[in-house]
């Protein structure tokens, strides 16, 4: 480095020093303080009992915790499919002008800018046993189904009405990121490809789905790092479907307060992340 | 192989017409070039013939086929793009066979076909690169080792070489001009310039604001043109327009007499009346030559005491201006003139090379 590179650099480090600061006490001491806290038991009153990896034995012998891992796997595989194909879906067949693009994208946009809070009470009154449009349309409109039925309070079909609402609200995020790729895709290539014999299908494989690889990439990695800590949309709609966010509230939260297990199962969580992040971002998006 | 005719075709975009009305036959296996100004129509045409655009009226057929409501991938086409439309992601071999895998041409042959056309275009070192490995020449052989593969009945260019320096070009264009000759397919070329219209084309079409404005091969359309338009767009430096006046007996070009029954390359036969009829006059600037090297003969005329104001040396020939009825006129001299600013020489024009063109129409007389 020569003198004046090495002046450049400090002061670099000077103006990035406040946030540097912000980010550590904000970010990395509560991380630091959730690891140390996993190896004690927590009283409420604030002692703590060293007891080594008694909480993470703990955990890991709770089939509960395994079960958690199933609804999480269920729920990302869910969310993450749909909200990308969806987003495709939307952004291929919105791609050309049109009149009226401009309120579609708005009414596209709508379940993303919303607040959940009140995006979800209007769900639970859509699937509401009794009065709901859902169990209206499919009992006594097309008598799909023999009789009413309490989606929401069943955790089994819960789980579906959660990724649902996942698909519902996020898959505008993946359809503007998508479709600010394609738009860019030189209409040159789609030309050459019909040139070279290739019908809609072939260059949506040849041409579209290559250009579209980062972007797509890109979306199913954000949409599983969110999906994986997602709590407010599980929560507020159905809070007896356990993801793990869920599972390690209830854990540190409710009922018998352990915060030492709870914090355990997020120390698993963020090391489970950060290693399939590294992973991802080496091998798929080629970082 | 395969002809293809237009039949008076239109093109608008919304209520602007681009492509007024063409009407064109080119014969199976001919190279024909579509020449002409930005905004002429020229490219729209050529789309049009490969299915990316269709007309607003007329037909198109391709071999004995109407293809207006054919898609391009079932015309067999190949074309080159100006900016070459590689495929990114694929390597320089992927592009290239790109459309034989679709046709589903056994490997071995792929692979024959592949040895043969990167050998010609000297492609083999680059086989296994990505399009943003290469350079703009490598770039332009690999388009056109994806064209050529193909064996299509017909060749589009759309402004192949435009985007390369003028060295490469003229290489390249040579190298068109082989491939053309090996392959003998129908070639259709869209190009904005002169010099490629004239040096590859069997015919060339020279477009003037959605309409054809001449076709006819290359000579023809130097020699004769039939408007100003043409007469001046094709040919560098252009044809110089002068203003003169026919009489029966001679065209007068600023007080000078060229005697009327040598100019036979002027058609005009009505009676003129005593006070003439005002004319455009056009004279390349090719057929001057410089007195004290050319002999006079009785189909030359001399201009004699033209003043020299300004000299641009090209190398092998020199580009003078002077004066002549007010306008400045361009003569093409040979490298021997030894001249000077301002000074007068006499300069002889070729009588059977002389134009003349109505100043309304400015069609020729």
């Amino acid at each position: 480095m020569t003198p004046l590179e090495r002046a450049e650099a400090k002061f670099g480090w000077k103006l990035v020093a406040p946030t540097i600061l912000i980010l550590g006490l904000l970010i990395l001491y509560p991380l630091m303080y959730n690891v140390y806290l996993s190896f004690f038991d927590v009283q409420l009153n604030g002692y703590k009992t060293f007891v080594g990896l008694e909480n993470y034995i703990k955990l890991l012998t709770n089939t509960d915790y395994y079960s958690a891992i199933g609804t999480t796997s269920l729920y990302l595989l869910g969310t993450v499919v749909g909200t990308t194909l969806l987003g495709l879906a939307m952004a291929l067949l919105l791609k050309d002008p049109f009149k009226g693009r401009g309120l579609v994208n708005a009414a596209i946009m709508l379940p993303y800018v919303a607040p959940v809070i009140s995006v979800v009470f209007g769900w639970q009154f859509l699937f509401d046993p009794i009065s709901g449009v859902v169990n209206y349309l499919f009992v006594d409109v097309l008598g799909i189904w023999s009789e009413r039925t309490n989606l929401i309070g069943n955790p089994d079909s819960a789980l579906w009405v959660v990724v649902l609402f996942d698909i519902w609200k996020h898959a505008p995020i993946a359809y503007l990121l998508i479709l600010s790729k394609l738009v860019s895709v030189s209409r040159d290539q789609y030309e050459a490809a019909a040139i070279d014999g290739y019908g809609p299908i072939g260059r949506f494989f040849h041409v579209t789905l290559p250009e579209l690889y980062f972007v797509l990439a890109t979306v199913v990695l954000l949409r599983l790092i969110w999906n994986l800590n997602r709590f407010e949309d599980v929560y507020l709609l159905a809070p007896n479907v356990q993801t793990l966010p869920i599972f390690t509230y209830y854990q540190a939260f409710t009922g018998v307060i352990d915060q030492g297990l709870a914090a355990a199962t997020s120390v698993i969580q963020l090391a489970v992340l950060s290693v399939f992040i590294w992973f991802y971002i080496k091998k798929i998006m080629k970082w | 192989m395969a002809a293809i005719t237009l039949k008076n075709i239109i093109k608008s975009y919304d209520k602007t017409q681009v492509v007024k009305g063409i009407d064109l036959a080119i014969e199976d296996g001919e190279f024909v070039v579509l020449v002409g100004p930005s905004g002429c129509g020229k490219s729209t045409t050529l789309r049009m013939i490969a299915g990316l655009e269709q007309p607003t009226s007329g037909d198109i057929i391709i071999g004995d086929r109407v293809v207006n409501d054919i898609e391009p991938q079932n015309r067999n086409i190949a074309m080159v793009f100006q900016n070459y439309a590689l495929y990114p992601h694929k390597s320089v071999k992927e592009n290239i066979v790109f459309a034989l895998r679709r046709l589903k041409v056994d490997n071995d042959e792929i692979e024959r076909r592949l040895s043969e056309i990167s050998e010609m275009l000297q492609l083999e070192e680059l086989l296994d690169r990505k399009p943003a490995d290469l350079s703009g020449g490598q770039r332009q052989r690999v388009a056109m080792g994806r064209a050529i593969i193909r064996e299509a009945d017909v060749f589009l260019f759309d402004e192949p070489l435009s985007n390369l320096d003028s060295k490469l070009r003229s290489h390249m264009r040579t190298e068109i001009g082989k491939i053309h000759n090996k392959f003998g397919r129908t070639s259709v070329y869209v190009t904005h310039d002169q010099v490629e219209a004239m040096t590859l084309a069997d015919k060339v079409v020279v477009l003037h604001d959605g309409y054809i404005a001449q076709y006819g091969t290359p000579m023809e359309i130097y020699l004769n043109p039939t408007n100003i338009f043409v007469a001046q767009f094709i040919g560098s430096p252009s044809m110089n327009i002068i203003e003169g006046t026919l009489f029966n007996d001679y065209l007068d070009i600023d007080g000078h007499h060229l005697p009327r029954e040598k100019l036979s390359n002027v058609a005009y036969q009505e009676t003129i009346s005593d006070s003439g009829l005002k004319v455009k006059v056009g004279i390349r600037p090719d057929f001057f030559n410089d007195k004290a090297f050319f002999s006079e003969t009785d189909l030359t005329f001399n201009f004699n005491n033209v003043v020299i104001d300004l000299i641009e040396p090209m190398g092998f020939d020199k580009e003078v201006l002077f004066n002549l009825a007010g306008g400045s006129v361009k003569a093409r001299l040979d490298l021997r003139s030894d001249i000077t600013l301002g000074v007068k020489i006499d300069l002889l024009v070729d009588l059977s090379r002389v134009l003349i063109f109505d100043p309304e129409t400015e069609q020729r007389l």
